[in-house]
């Protein structure tokens, strides 16, 4: 531990007081949106929230059959099931080849630079983006989405995989090379099943990017294609909210990827503090 | 050889990224709207980005943009950092618990999160202001979400709730990363909880700043979610960013050229406030 001091009785009560407010500021509203989910409309707008009420699936019903909920789920599912298969696999074969290429001075820069991709703004892209599928009639289809998606994750996936690689027992590769592996089997049967937790970092975050993603997917996707982003926009975008069904699909929308996350909090974790602490 | 490898990746950026960033540059230059065929007539030069120069909205949209960013940052590195050294002094079994949850508010959708801050700060039945009411505060001494002078600041709060969590995360790492030894003499040198901050763990930290200003930070200056969620730009422009102050000119008004041209000017505020840093940090590592 970092502090070694004793603490006054004073100290220690506020430190578990601050953290207990962190813990329920952090809580509360998610789960708060969760209960309203079951609720009679009436005891969603009551203060301080009921937590005795009479459970009801009536919200969920509405927006899975007039609200076309269970459409944009798949499509969501759809999206980001493609939009994570890219984006590992190109991105492991780019950190492997930006990795090869790491004594020579071009490698280097494109590696050091890969994270300038960020500073491009969403909008930036999805005009002229929008434009040219629309030009090539591709625009309220899967492809939009799932382009500007991997196009976003690609650089972090490549620069998480790239740290990863980095960290790998020196002299691997030449070894294998000795034998007489040829470069493609070394990444493929040596490098791969090494890097399976950063493959698992890559994973969660990119499906958590292109899960809860909004500005692409609302403007590169039609009727049929709307992700429940999109779906989510429209509906609390109404001048007049019917709270009830918003806090379904919101439950609807946000549960899975939670409890993937969890599931995975580990590779969650590691993914985000990644790069953190180099060097 | 290793190009081999790079070439699905270059495909995809030159596909996705620098070809429509270019296409966009291009039209850019043009009064276009959506629907007009592009045609030399139309072919406007650098008027676009001379109209940035006289546009009210656009400078306030910038204003707003520049401030949330400021806010937003400062706020979850303070709270970010204030946290996880609280956490470093509780029961490792507690500290890790409570980091658990704090991934929770990550992997919510920002326009989910902006969903539920827009019931939280509901003036009629949201929890923000039953929470208010035992200080004695209503909703006419702080508006929340519907008068220009407190929007903004709801905005970044919402924004601290969901990214504060990935600063206590990325904090923590670094904070561990600090050799004991040197926490150790520290403490025999009986230097103070707070020296101690200062001297050894904010020069420690300056690095995962800076890596949590990369990957999050920018993100404050693009933000489009959360305000579509919360406010639409309102009340009054007071929360209009650049993102959204594009995205309205583009596919609200289709005016596709001069939306173009305040993203381009987006896209050059992000890179002066957050790329030339790292352009600099990066090649003085180098030499």
């Amino acid at each position: 531990m970092i502090f070694k001091k004793k603490e006054s009785n004073f100290t220690k009560i506020s430190t578990v007081v601050f953290i207990l407010v962190i813990v329920i500021i952090d809580v509360v509203p998610i789960l708060l949106i969760v209960s309203n989910s079951f609720k009679p409309s009436l005891d969603i707008k009551t203060l301080p929230p009921n937590i005795i009420f009479n459970p009801t699936l009536k919200h969920f019903k509405t927006v899975l059959s007039s609200g076309n909920f269970d459409i944009y789920f798949k499509n969501s599912l759809i999206v980001a099931t493609i939009t994570t298969a890219i984006s590992i696999i190109v991105g492991i074969f780019g950190a492997y080849g930006l990795w090869l290429a790491r004594y020579s001075k071009w490698g280097r820069k494109v590696s050091d630079f890969i994270l300038l991709g960020k500073l491009v703004p969403s909008i930036t892209i999805l005009i002229p983006l929008n434009m040219l599928l629309y030009s090539v009639k591709l625009n309220g289809t899967y492809v939009g989405p799932i382009l500007a998606h991997s196009s976003v994750n690609l650089p972090f996936v490549i620069w998480l995989i790239l740290g990863f690689i980095k960290q790998l027992p020196a002299g691997l590769y030449e070894s294998a090379q000795l034998e007489g592996a040829s470069t493609i089997r070394i990444l493929v049967s040596i490098f791969v099943p090494l890097l399976l937790p950063a493959i698992g970092s890559a994973f969660i975050l990119s499906m958590q990017y292109s899960w809860n993603e909004l500005l692409f997917s609302l403007q590169l996707t039609s009727m049929d294609t709307y992700t429940l982003p999109v779906g989510i926009a429209r509906s609390v975008g109404a001048v007049a909210i019917d709270w009830g069904r918003g806090c379904a699909s919101a439950t609807i929308a946000m549960l899975p990827i939670i409890i993937i996350g969890f599931i995975m909090q580990k590779y969650f974790i590691a993914g985000m503090t990644a790069g953190a602490i180099k060097e | 050889m290793p190009v081999v490898f790079l070439m699905p990746t270059i495909v995809v950026v030159l596909l996705v990224m620098i070809f429509p960033l270019i296409y966009g540059i291009f039209i850019s230059l043009f009064d276009y709207h959506i629907g007009m065929k592009i045609t030399s007539d139309s072919f406007v030069g650098l008027e676009n980005y001379k109209a940035l120069l006289y546009d009210k909205v656009l400078h306030r949209a910038f204003l707003n943009t520049v401030l949330f960013a400021l806010l937003a940052n400062l706020g979850e590195l303070t709270f970010g950092t204030l946290i996880s050294l609280t956490l470093l002094k509780c029961k490792k079994g507690i500290a890790d618990f409570v980091r658990g949850l704090c991934t929770m508010p990550l992997l919510v959708s920002p326009i989910i999160t902006g969903f539920i801050w827009k019931y939280m700060f509901d003036p009629s039945f949201g929890l923000v202001y039953w929470i208010l009411g035992f200080f004695g505060i209503d909703s006419s001494e702080f508006p929340g979400l519907g008068k220009p002078t407190t929007a903004l600041l709801c905005v970044a709060f919402t924004h601290w709730w969901q990214i504060t969590p990935f600063v206590v995360l990325v904090v923590t790492s670094g904070l561990l990363s600090i050799p004991e030894e040197r926490l150790e003499a520290a403490n025999l040198d009986g230097a103070s909880g707070i020296e101690l901050f200062f001297l050894i763990m904010l020069p420690a930290l300056k690095n995962v700043y800076y890596v949590v200003l990369i990957i999050s930070g920018v993100d404050t200056i693009k933000v489009f979610d959360l305000i579509y969620a919360l406010t639409q730009g309102g009340p009054a422009n007071s929360t209009l960013s650049l993102s959204i102050y594009s995205f309205r000119e583009a596919f609200e008004v289709y005016h596709m050229g001069y939306a173009m041209a305040v993203s381009v000017f987006l896209m050059i505020t992000a890179f002066i406030i957050f790329g030339l840093p790292f352009i600099h940090a990066n090649s003085s590592q180098e030499e």
